[in-house]
C-alpha cells in the first residue's frame, strides 16, 4: 500500500484554472454569442461572479467536518443505502460527461484537422494519456500541471497578442441589447459549464492538499483567473470575429487563431494554438475521469482504486463513440438536457449535502 | 530482468504506429494546389473554373520550358463541390484549396445571388478564410481565370497582390475576404460590396503565353469598380468617384490621390498619408440622421500649375479646395447609395449602436429609411508639407 499522496495548495491552483478553462475555451464563444449575440461576453462576467459564489459553496462541503475527500463525504453525510444511490449516480454522471468530452475531442479533429481519419484513432489516443494520467496518481497529474501551465500561459498571451490589431471593438455596441431573458439563460448555461463542473474538484480537496487551508484562497484564485481568460477569449472572439461569426462557427476559439497574421510572415500557426485546448480538455478529462474511478471505488469498498482504471477507460472510450451518434445530437444535448443534468449534481447535491448535515447535527 | 525487456517490447510494438505519421496525410506532389477559383452560371448550373499551380513552371531556377506558370480546369455541376469533386477524372491530383488567393464570382451568377457558392467555402475545414472575393465585370470568371499575367507568374497572386495594394495606396477597390462577406450579407445594418474585376483586351489573346512576352501586354486584367449588394444579389456598380468616396467613409482608405483644380487654373494632386472616417448616428424627432466625419492629412505631390506655394495661405485654399473634392466624392457614393436603397456603408449599424430602440422597430425596412436618410459631411484635411522641393518652377516658365 503506497502512503496517501498529496499535493500542494499551489499545484491545486493550477489545476483549478485548467480544468475550469478546459472545453468552454473552445466551444462556449459560440454558444454565447448565438444566445446573447454582442452581450455574450456580460454573461460571461456574470458568470465569474456566480462561479465565485458557487465555489464558497462547494468549499463548505469540502470542510464538513472530518475534510473527507468528496465520495466519503456523500456516503457518511447521506447514510449507507442512500450514499450509494448517489455514488452510483455520480459515477454514471462523471463517466457519461467524460465520454462527452471525449466525443469533442474527436469531433474537434476529424471536423477542423485531419477529416478522414477515423474518430476512434484520436479518442483512442487521448483516452490512453487519460487513463496512464489517473493510473499514476494524483501526485503526477499535477507536477505535469506545473510543467504544462507555463506552455498554456505563453500560447494564450501569443494569441491574444496577436489578433489585437484585428479587434474592432464597436462590435461589442450596443450594450445591453439583448432580453433579460437570453442573458439570464446564457448566463446559466455559462455557470453550467464553467463553474458548476468545480464539483468534482473536491475529489481531491481539501483532502490530498497539503495545506488545506491555502488551497482555499487557491480555488477562488483558480477561479478567478479562469473567468477572466475566458472572458478575454471571448471578447476577443466577438471583437475580431463579429457576434454573427462567432455565433456561426463550431468553434470560434479555433477560428480566431486562423486570424492571427502577422505581416504575412507569422500565419496559419492555428493548430500550434490547438495544443492551448488539448491541454486544458485534458485536466478536464481527468477528473471527470478521475471522479468516476474513485466513485466505484467508494461504492464497492476497494482499498485501491488502481484496479479499476483500465476497464473504465476501455468503457469510456466505447461509450464516447456512441454517446452522440451526430454532431446535432451533441448540440441539442447541450441545450436542453445539459445543464438540467448538471445542476442535479453539481448545485442540488451540495445544497443537499449541507442541508441534511444541518439537520442530523441538530438532532 | 527479462520480464522488464519484454514489456519494453511490447511497448515499442503498441508506438510503432505513430511513426507512420499522419493518418491521411497528403504530400506535396499529391497536391494539386488551387490558387484562384471562379464560379458562373451556365444554364442553371455552375460552373466551377479552378487555377492550379504548375511547380514546375514556377520554382524557374532551371528556367521554364516555356509552359504557362498555372492550368486552368472547369467542371460544371448542380453544386460547387459536385463540380470540384468531378474534376478529379480531369486533373492528375487532388484539388488542395487552403492555398486559396482568390475567389471570383461571374457577374451574372453575382446578379441571380451567390449566396449558395459562398457555403462551401466556409464550410469545408481545408478552405481558410483568408483569400479575396471579387466579381467578374462585365465577363465570366472563367475568362478572368484564364489570362496569364507579367512579373507574377501566377496570375491568382498577381490579382491578389495588386488588390492589396491598391487598397492601399489608391482607394477605390476593396479587399473584402469571406468572414466580412458572408456578415455584410446577413447584417441588416450593412450591405456587401466586392471590387469588380475586368478585362482589358481579347479574352483570347490573353490566355496565351504570347500575352505576356511583349512588354506591353495586349491583355490584362484590372480592377475597376466596386460592386453594391443587397443581400447577396448584385444590384449595381459604382464608378471610380463612387468608389473613391466609398473607400474614405467607410474608413478604408489609408492613401489616395485627391486631385483638385489651383486658384488660378491647371491641376494639382495632393497625396493622403492618413485618414480617418467614422459614421455618427442618431435619430432626432424619430428620424435618423447621420454625420460621416472624415479626418485627412495630406501632402502636396503634384503641382501642374501655377501657384505661390510657399504661403501658408495657399496652402489652407488648397486644404478648402480638396476638402470640396472629397466631400463631393463621398456625396456622389451615397447618393448612389441611396438611389439603389443598399446602405453599403453601414449606416445602418451606427443607427443600431447609437440608438437600439429605434433599430428595433426599423431594421426591417432599413433600405426605405435609409434612401431617405439625412446624412452630412463634415470634412477636414490638413496639408502638412509640400514634398521636397518649395515653388514650383513652372512659375518661372514664361508660358
Amino acid at each position: 500500500m503506497r502512503t496517501k499522496e498529496k499535493i500542494s495548495a499551489r499545484q491545486f491552483t493550477i489545476l483549478v484554472i485548467l480544468y475550469t478553462i478546459g472545453t468552454p475555451i473552445l466551444i462556449i464563444p459560440a454558444a454565447l454569442a448565438s444566445i446573447a449575440k454582442q452581450d455574450g461576453w456580460i454573461a460571461s462576467a456574470l458568470g465569474l461572479l456566480i462561479g465565485l459564489a458557487l465555489t464558497k459553496l462547494y468549499v463548505s462541503v469540502g470542510r464538513l467536518p472530518g475534510q473527507r475527500p468528496l465520495f466519503a463525504t456523500i456516503e457518511h453525510v447521506l447514510g449507507k443505502w442512500l450514499g450509494k444511490v448517489v455514488i452510483a449516480a455520480l459515477v454514471f454522471f462523471c463517466l457519461v460527461t467524460a465520454s462527452e468530452v471525449l466525443f469533442y475531442v474527436g469531433n474537434f479533429m476529424t471536423t477542423q484537422i485531419m477529416q478522414s481519419t477515423p474518430v476512434q484513432a484520436f479518442n483512442i489516443m487521448f483516452a490512453l494519456v487519460v487513463v496512464m494520467a489517473i493510473y499514476m496518481g494524483i501526485e503526477t497529474l499535477a507536477r505535469s500541471a506545473e510543467l504544462l501551465f507555463p506552455v498554456f500561459v505563453l500560447l494564450i498571451v501569443i494569441l491574444a497578442l496577436f489578433v489585437t490589431p484585428q479587434i474592432h471593438i464597436e462590435r461589442l455596441q450596443p450594450v445591453m441589447e439583448t432580453s433579460m431573458k437570453s442573458l439570464v439563460w446564457a448566463t446559466m448555461y455559462y455557470t453550467s459549464v464553467f463553474s458548476m463542473t468545480s464539483f468534482l474538484l473536491l475529489s481531491v480537496f481539501p483532502s490530498d492538499i497539503d495545506q488545506p487551508q491555502a488551497a482555499v484562497k487557491g480555488f477562488y484564485q483558480g477561479i478567478t483567473i479562469a473567468g477572466i481568460a475566458l472572458l478575454l477569449i471571448i471578447v476577443l472572439c466577438i471583437t475580431v470575429l463579429g457576434p454573427d461569426m462567432t455565433a456561426r462557427q463550431t468553434y470560434p476559439s479555433y477560428a480566431l487563431a486562423k486570424k492571427i497574421n502577422v505581416g504575412h510572415f507569422l500565419q496559419r500557426i492555428e493548430i500550434v494554438m490547438a495544443i492551448m485546448w488539448f491541454i486544458t480538455i485534458f485536466y478536464r478529462l481527468c477528473f471527470y475521469f478521475y471522479g468516476a474511478v474513485l466513485g466505484l471505488q467508494q461504492l464497492f469498498n476497494l482499498k485501491e482504486y488502481r484496479p479499476v482504471v483500465l476497464p473504465l477507460g476501455m468503457l469510456f472510450v466505447a461509450l464516447s463513440l456512441v454517446v452522440h451518434p451526430n454532431v446535432m445530437h451533441s448540440s441539442e444535448y447541450e441545450e436542453n438536457a445539459w445543464v438540467p443534468f448538471i445542476a442535479t449534481f453539481c448545485f442540488f447535491l451540495p445544497l443537499v449535502l449541507l442541508g441534511v448535515h444541518a439537520i442530523r447535527k441538530k438532532k | 530482468m527479462a520480464r522488464k525487456a519484454i514489456w519494453l517490447f511490447v511497448l515499442l510494438l503498441i508506438l510503432t504506429p505513430l511513426l507512420s505519421g499522419c493518418w491521411n496525410r497528403r504530400e506535396l506532389n499529391d497536391l494539386a494546389i488551387v490558387a484562384a477559383v471562379g464560379i458562373d452560371t451556365v444554364k442553371g448550373k455552375y460552373l466551377v473554373t479552378v487555377q492550379v499551380v504548375d511547380p514546375g513552371e514556377v520554382a524557374s531556377r532551371r528556367g521554364s520550358i516555356g509552359l504557362s506558370p498555372v492550368t486552368t480546369y472547369h467542371e460544371t455541376g448542380d453544386t460547387v463541390f459536385e463540380a470540384i469533386r468531378k474534376m478529379t477524372t480531369v486533373t492528375p491530383r487532388k484539388l488542395y484549396f487552403s492555398h486559396l488567393r482568390i475567389f471570383v464570382i461571374g457577374e451574372e451568377l453575382a446578379r441571380k445571388g451567390m449566396g449558395e457558392v459562398l457555403d462551401l467555402m466556409s464550410r469545408d475545414q481545408e478552405g481558410r478564410t483568408d483569400f479575396y472575393i471579387v466579381v467578374a465585370k462585365d465577363t465570366t470568371a472563367q475568362q478572368v481565370l484564364n489570362i496569364l499575367t507579367p512579373i507574377e507568374k501566377i496570375p491568382a497572386s498577381k490579382l491578389y497582390a495588386s488588390l492589396e495594394v491598391s487598397a492601399k495606396s489608391w482607394a477605390p477597390t476593396v479587399a473584402v475576404q469571406l468572414d466580412e462577406l458572408i456578415t455584410n450579407i446577413v447584417s441588416p445594418g450593412i450591405q456587401a460590396t466586392l471590387t469588380g474585376i475586368m478585362i482589358d483586351g481579347d479574352p483570347e489573346m490573353g490566355s496565351k503565353r504570347k500575352n505576356i512576352e511583349t512588354p506591353e501586354t495586349p491583355t490584362h486584367i484590372q480592377y475597376k469598380g466596386i460592386a453594391i449588394f443587397r443581400e447577396d444579389k448584385l444590384v449595381g456598380w459604382m464608378n471610380e468617384e463612387e468608389s473613391k468616396g466609398f473607400s474614405n467613409i467607410t474608413d478604408r482608405l489609408h492613401s489616395t490621390v485627391v486631385e483638385t483644380t489651383c486658384p488660378k487654373g491647371g491641376k494639382l494632386a495632393i497625396e493622403v498619408i492618413r485618414s480617418k472616417a467614422a459614421i455618427k448616428a442618431k435619430v432626432k424627432n424619430g428620424q435618423p440622421e447621420a454625420e460621416v466625419v472624415m479626418y485627412t492629412e495630406a501632402n502636396v505631390a503634384d503641382v501642374e500649375c501655377k501657384v505661390k506655394l510657399t504661403t501658408s495661405q495657399t496652402l489652407y485654399e488648397i486644404e478648402k479646395a480638396a476638402e470640396a473634392v472629397m466631400q463631393k466624392h463621398a456625396e456622389r457614393a451615397v447618393l448612389k447609395a441611396q438611389k439603389m436603397k443598399c446602405d453599403v456603408f453601414g449606416f445602418g449599424d451606427a443607427v443600431h449602436r447609437a440608438a437600439p430602440g429605434y433599430w428595433r422597430g426599423n431594421k426591417e425596412h432599413w433600405d426605405e429609411q435609409f434612401s431617405k436618410m439625412k446624412i452630412r459631411f463634415n470634412v477636414d484635411v490638413k496639408i502638412r508639407r509640400i514634398g521636397t522641393i518649395g515653388e514650383s518652377f513652372l512659375n518661372d516658365l514664361k508660358e
